[in-house]
C-alpha cells in the first residue's frame, strides 16, 4: 500500500491538491456515518475520510480533515461534537504517521494502526466524555457496561469508550486499506511527488 | 438554488448585526461563567439570556432540531446516572429491581443544565452568522485564505455528496444488493455503497485542484472579500460589556475562594 516516504511528515506547506483533498475526506466521513446509520450498523464508520486522507497526504492533512469534520458537525447539527474534533485530529495524526513510515502495508500493520487509532480515541475522548456527559458515550452497548460498572469514574468511562471505538477504528482501517489499494496510481502520485504536477 | 447545510438565515436582527467575534466571545462567556461560579442559577440565567436573544432573532425554532440530536443522549445519561450510579445513595423511588438515587439524579441534572446551556449559546452564534462572515473573521485573524475557502466550500460540498447517497443506494439495490436483514447482510452492503462515493469524490478532487489553480488560488497577492461584513454600532460596546462581566466573575470566584467576600454575597 503506502510506501515509506522520505523527509519530515510535518512540513506545513500545503499543495492545492492536498488542500482540496480535505473537503473530499470530510464528505466521505459524513457519508460513512450516514450509511452506517442507514444500515443500522453498530459502528460509527465516520473516520474513513480522515484515515484515507492521512494515508494519501500525511498526518497534517489527516488531522485537519478530522478536526474540520467535527467543526462542521458542531456548526450544523450538534454543538458538543466540536470538541471531539480533537479526537479525530489525533486519529489523523496517528494514521498519517503510520502510513508515512510505511507501516500500513500488510494485515498486521493495518491491525496495529487500527489499535493505535482506537487507543488515541480512548485517550482523548474519555476525558471529554467525563466533562460533558459524566462518562457516557451515547452508544447502547458501551453505556450498558458503563452503568454496570457504577456509571462513574475514569476506568468505567474508558471501558465504555473502548467497547465503542476500538472495533470501529479497526474496521475503518481495514476499509481504508482496501480502498487505498484500488485507488488509481495517478491520484496517489499526486500527493507523493515533491513537485506538484497536475498533468 | 444554492443548497447549504448551514443553519444561518438572514433575519436582519440585532444578532445578525454583531460581528462573529463578539458572538463567539458570548459563547465563551456563557459557558465559562456558570462553570466557574457553580450552582444551578448561573446556568439557568445564561440559558434564559440565550433563549431571549434567539427569540428576538426569530430563530428559536431552529434550536429545536439541534436539541433533538443531543436529546437522546441526555435522556440516557439521566437514566444511567439516576438508576446506576455507584457509591452511597439516598433512595427516591423504586421501579421493579431498579432504585432511583437522589445523588445520581442531581448529578445528571447538572450535566443536563451544562449541555443545554452550551447548546443554546452556540445557537446564538450559529443561527445568526453566515459561514462566509465566519471565514472573513478567521482570515482577518491570520488564517490562510486558502483554508478559509476550504471551510466555506464545505457547506456546499457536503450536501452535494449526501444527495447522491440515495441514488447510489437505489442503483446498488437494483443490482441485487440487500440492505436489510441480518447483521452480516447489512455489513456486506456497506462497501458497495461507500466505494462509488469515495471514487467520485476523489475524481472531483483533481478537477477542483485545476479549477482553483486557474483562478489564482495559490497566488501570493493579497486577497480581498466580495462582501465585507460591517458590524452594527453596538458591536464594540457589547464586546466591552462581555469582557467586563467575565472579569467580574473571575474576581468574584477568586474573592469567594479566598474567603474575602462579605456574607451577603456568598
Amino acid at each position: 500500500m503506502a510506501e515509506r516516504r522520505t523527509g519530515s511528515p510535518w512540513t506545513t506547506k500545503m499543495s492545492t491538491a492536498s488542500l482540496v483533498l480535505i473537503p473530499a475526506a470530510i464528505g466521505i466521513n459524513y457519508v460513512g456515518k450516514l450509511f452506517a446509520s442507514m444500515l443500522k450498523l453498530p459502528l460509527w464508520l465516520d473516520s474513513i475520510g480522515t484515515c484515507l486522507s492521512a494515508c494519501l497526504a500525511g498526518p497534517l492533512v489527516g488531522a485537519l480533515s478530522g478536526f474540520l469534520t467535527n467543526l462542521i458537525y458542531g456548526l450544523t447539527m450538534d454543538p458538543i461534537s466540536t470538541v471531539y474534533g480533537l479526537t479525530q485530529a489525533g486519529i489523523g495524526i496517528v494514521v498519517g504517521l503510520m502510513a508515512w513510515y510505511g507501516r500500513v502495508n500488510k494485515a498486521p500493520g493495518i491491525l496495529l494502526t487500527g489499535l493505535l487509532a482506537g487507543l488515541t480515541a480512548i485517550c482523548i475522548s474519555t476525558p471529554l466524555n467525563m466533562i460533558f456527559w459524566g462518562g457516557s458515550t451515547g452508544n447502547v452497548w458501551g453505556d450498558a457496561v458503563f452503568a454496570a460498572m457504577g456509571s462513574q469514574g475514569f476506568l468505567a468511562s474508558a471501558v465504555d469508550e473502548l467497547i465503542v471505538d476500538l472495533p470501529d477504528k479497526i474496521v475503518v482501517l481495514f476499509i481504508t486499506a482496501g480502498i487505498y489499494k484500488v485507488l488509481p496510481r495517478s491520484l496517489v502520485s499526486l500527493y507523493q511527488a515533491k513537485d506538484e504536477s497536475l498533468d | 438554488m444554492k443548497k447549504s447545510i448551514s443553519l444561518y438565515e438572514e433575519k436582519h436582527s440585532f444578532l445578525n448585526g454583531l460581528s462573529p467575534e463578539t458572538k463567539l466571545l458570548y459563547v465563551v462567556v456563557a459557558i465559562a461563567i456558570p462553570v466557574m461560579i457553580g450552582g444551578r442559577i448561573p446556568f439557568i440565567a445564561f440559558m434564559a439570556i440565550s433563549i431571549g436573544l434567539l427569540i428576538d432573532s426569530k430563530v428559536l425554532y431552529k434550536a429545536k432540531t439541534i436539541i433533538e440530536v443531543s436529546g437522546f443522549i441526555l435522556i440516557t445519561v439521566v437514566i444511567i446516572q439516576t438508576f446506576f450510579r455507584g457509591g452511597n445513595y439516598t433512595e427516591l423511588f423504586r421501579l421493579g429491581p431498579l432504585v432511583a438515587r437522589k445523588e445520581g439524579f442531581e448529578y445528571s441534572m447538572g450535566i443536563l443544565l451544562n449541555v443545554l446551556n452550551i447548546i443554546f449559546c452556540f445557537c446564538v452564534f450559529v443561527l445568526t452568522t453566515k459561514p462566509s462572515d465566519m471565514m472573513q473573521e478567521m482570515v482577518k485573524h491570520g488564517a490562510s485564505p486558502r483554508l478559509g475557502y476550504v471551510f466555506v466550500s464545505l457547506f456546499q460540498i457536503i450536501p452535494q455528496m449526501t444527495e447522491h447517497t440515495s441514488t447510489i443506494t437505489d442503483a446498488q439495490r437494483s443490482r441485487g444488493m440487500e440492505t436489510e436483514g441480518s447483521l452480516g447482510t447489512r455489513i456486506k452492503a456497506f462497501l458497495p455503497l461507500i466505494s462509488p462515493v469515495i471514487m467520485s469524490s476523489f475524481m472531483d478532487t483533481k478537477e477542483r485542484s485545476i479549477a482553483l489553480e486557474v483562478r489564482g488560488f495559490s497566488s501570493k497577492a493579497k486577497k480581498t472579500f466580495l462582501e465585507d461584513f460591517i458590524p452594527s454600532k453596538y458591536d464594540s460596546k457589547i464586546r466591552m460589556i462581555l469582557v467586563i462581566i467575565f472579569i467580574s466573575s473571575v474576581v468574584f470566584v477568586i474573592l469567594k475562594a479566598t474567603g474575602v467576600l462579605p456574607v451577603w454575597l456568598r
